[in-house]
């Protein structure tokens, strides 16, 4: 009985193992996006705690709302305010805010948000287009991965700046006014009203027609670069700040791994260590953003696998590999 | 009357079937198939082709241009995108190896002067026809002046640029560039154009034939074993120059017989007969001694990682656009990335390759040969040796070459090791 079990759950493995992983990801991240981008029509609302860009600024279509925009308008408060008893209500945000990230961690980026998902729509767009894509080299890797955090510090530093009076009000909340996710999500919902320059104030101004350039920006770079906004992205910063107790892990046995770069050939995000860390078991780095492709496109059995709370839910396999990999041979 | 002694007696040419290099090959041959019971049937086909090509020097067709390789850096997909078939030149016999010497100092590989001594001689055996092209990957330095060598031989070469070093972006970039290039030299060859259409059905074709292959080295995870490994070398020589198709096909066959050996439960050898894991220089026909040697002392071969068999067909290519571009990009990375030859700098990946078949075999002891002359393996031999002694595992370090002359001192050395093997699991168990 028991070992009947076994093979049945055998069996479960193997299928899932061997799923048809991309068309798998292209269906979830749709039935995400029309969730988060459109899911207030339905009177869904998961909150304004997520960890991901459901852009607050999608005011009718959104299911909930990034954490990214309320965290920096608490950040903004007076500081006697923010020090005292609206302390407690920006901790209780911040742990409601961990406790969802801690159930996907950075998959919420390679599955749920629907920023990402929009850029991997323009990925597909060119490659459907026979464009190339193009990539940085190692060197410029290593410098704007920092990026980030940067754009973190800042995001945490201009909103208590406000509060403590030293920056004008019209510059919160900063990041967003930057984001492109803002004026990009209402387009979903035909709301045209965040393409728009500010001219009430100088911070106004400058905040919202550097918006706009990053928004253009953000059009042309996912159209050349996979994944493009994902490596300046300061909540995948704040991702991985907090990624240690996170249940969705990826893990890599070395001892398995042969270096054949096929992980890295197709990560989106550049990711060497995918490949050559033979060491690091948990081998989610800052930049990943959870998506998996290298899970399903490694051909060792078991070398890379996605856990949940420890049990592996995702294996690489030679068969998954074999099936995936196999264009113009039926198998 | 006249002196009959002063009559001239033409010395009439022997036909090639009854050379002493058709004769090596025919021993060889006899050895491995009659010296053992209980050959795989479908082995047949294996046994059939090296009989006529090596045995009777029979034609092997082709499509297309020719295009030797003289290592396994060079993209077969590619070649087979444009239209060309490749042919891979390393040569393992020893008629050849002799006949080589004059190119090469005393003390050199026994395959480069092999493959020089039968690009020079007037019957190529296998008789391939000569190449349109040799693509000569820069690897170890014999094989890298034997660029000039094969050039004076009136072939004409391609040096295709391989980086020293693997582990540095730069050294992926450059050998992308490399790869690329090649793609130009081809299509300048066979007029043809690289497309999305060719490229992926070439990619398809070498991708059929790694999942066969797959499935045999998974076959030979079982314990007792299915096949013996000198069968396995058979196979993956083969490749060196069949048909892709007509050889996926075989071990296909191949596979089928083995996955019914499994379910009957057939042994091969006896259960308690060592489990060999073969490194080093590549053993390539007629050159199977010491494989079959180990094999005739009544241990097996599990596996191996040599560059005339695992090595060769084992890594497998991931894309993620199929575009031109990427695809060519994704090969370069399969050829150079997982690649455990020593030429390279370092070599941490092959260590943990071999520990990792020791592990997953349930392998007893390890051969490593190294042909005489053949530097790399010999200089990498300490760094082995002391891994497999950091991990517990006997290793057996064999200095040879394509001489038959060492076999009895050989024989009695692998003996004993096969031996000092069999106490050591007594021991265990």
């Amino acid at each position: 009985m028991i070992r009947q079990n076994n093979s049945r759950l055998q069996a479960i493995r193997d299928a899932v193992n061997q799923v048809h992983f991309n068309r798998f990801r292209f269906w979830f991240q749709l039935l995400a996006f029309a969730l988060f981008v459109y899911g207030g029509y339905l009177a869904i609302d998961f909150g304004s705690r997520l960890p991901f860009f459901s852009c607050g600024y999608n005011q009718e279509g959104r299911a909930g709302v990034c954490y990214l925009l309320p965290l920096q308008h608490q950040l903004s408060q007076p500081w006697p305010r923010l020090f005292g008893f609206a302390g407690i209500a920006f901790l209780t945000g911040l742990l409601t805010f961990a406790l969802w990230f801690i159930f996907l961690n950075k998959g919420w980026c390679g599955f749920v948000c629907p920023l990402g998902t929009i850029q991997d729509w323009l990925t597909a767009l060119r490659r459907r287009m026979g464009i190339r894509y193009s990539s940085y080299s190692h060197t410029r890797f290593e410098q704007l991965t920092k990026v980030k955090y940067i754009l973190l510090a800042l995001m945490i530093l201009i909103p208590l700046g406000i509060g403590g009076g030293l920056f004008s009000h019209s510059m919160s909340p900063p990041f967003c006014l930057i984001c492109p996710a803002r004026m990009i999500l209402p387009l979903f919902t035909g709301d045209v009203t965040q393409f728009t320059i500010d001219f009430s104030s100088t911070a106004a101004l400058v905040m919202t027609a550097l918006g706009i350039s990053v928004t253009a920006l953000f059009l042309v770079g996912s159209f050349v670069k996979k994944r493009f906004f994902c490596f300046f992205c300061p909540m995948s910063a704040l991702h991985y700040l907090i990624s240690k107790p996170a249940l969705l892990k990826l893990k890599k046995d070395g001892d398995k791994c042969t270096r054949c770069g096929d992980c890295y050939t197709v990560c989106d995000m550049g990711i060497r260590e995918i490949a050559d860390d033979v060491t690091t078991k948990n081998i989610m780095t800052d930049d990943c953003t959870l998506c998996l492709k290298c899970v399903a496109s490694c051909p060792e059995n078991g070398a890379l696998k996605a856990t949940f709370a420890g049990i592996p839910i995702f294996e690489s396999t030679e068969a998954g590999f074999i099936k995936r990999m196999n264009k113009g041979n039926k198998m | 009357m006249e002196n009959e002694t002063s009559k001239i007696v033409p010395i009439l040419p022997v036909p090639y079937s009854r050379s002493r290099q058709a004769g090596e090959a025919q021993d060889m041959l006899d050895h491995i198939v009659e010296d053992f019971q209980d050959n795989p049937q479908s082995m047949q086909y294996f046994y059939d082709l090296f009989r006529s090509v090596y045995c009777h020097g029979d034609e092997v067709k082709h499509e297309g241009k020719l295009v030797g390789t003289t290592c396994i850096h060079a993209p077969e997909e590619l070649i087979y995108a444009f239209g060309a078939t490749p042919v891979r030149l390393c040569n393992g016999s020893y008629h050849y190896d002799q006949k080589g010497a004059d190119f090469m100092p005393a003390k050199s590989c026994s395959l480069v002067k092999a493959t020089l001594g039968m690009l020079n001689s007037d019957n190529v055996i296998p008789k391939i026809g000569k190449p349109d092209l040799i693509v000569n990957p820069t690897t170890c330095d014999q094989k890298k002046k034997s660029s000039v060598m094969m050039e004076g031989m009136g072939y004409s070469v391609y040096d295709l640029e391989l980086p020293n070093v693997k582990e540095s972006e730069a050294a992926r970039v450059y050998w992308q560039r490399s790869v690329r290039q090649f793609a130009v030299r081809l299509r300048e060859l066979t007029g043809k154009k690289l497309t999305r259409k060719n490229l992926q059905a070439a990619m398809a074709k070498t991708s059929r034939a790694q999942v066969a292959f797959r499935k045999l080295h998974n076959f030979r995870l079982k314990s007792p074993s299915l096949i013996l490994g000198k069968d396995a070398f058979l196979v993956t020589n083969a490749y060196f120059f069949d048909d892709i198709e007509r050889w996926t096909d075989a071990v296909e066959k191949l596979n089928e017989e083995l996955a019914q050996r499994e379910q009957s439960g057939f042994k091969a050898v006896q259960s308690k007969a060592p489990r060999v894991l073969f490194t080093g220089s590549p053993p390539i026909f007629p050159n199977l001694k010491l494989p079959l040697l180990i094999e005739e002392a009544g241990g097996v071969v599990v596996t191996d990682e040599t560059c005339s068999s695992n090595r060769m067909l084992y890594d497998m290519t991931a894309v993620d656009e199929w575009l031109v571009h990427d695809m060519v990009d994704s090969l370069a990375d399969k050829y150079l990335k997982p690649c455990t030859c020593p030429i390279f700098t370092r070599n941490d990946d092959r260590i943990r390759r071999l520990l990792d078949l020791v592990k997953s075999y349930g392998v007893d002891g390890v051969v490593y040969q190294a042909f005489a002359g053949c530097q790399v393996y010999e200089m990498e031999y300490r760094s082995v040796a002391d891994a497999f002694n950091k991990a517990g595992i006997a290793m057996l370090y064999v200095e040879t070459d394509y001489s038959v002359d060492d076999k009895g001192q050989l024989s009695t050395r692998i003996e004993a090791f096969l031996e000092s093997l069999k106490n050591r699991k007594k021991h265990k168990g």
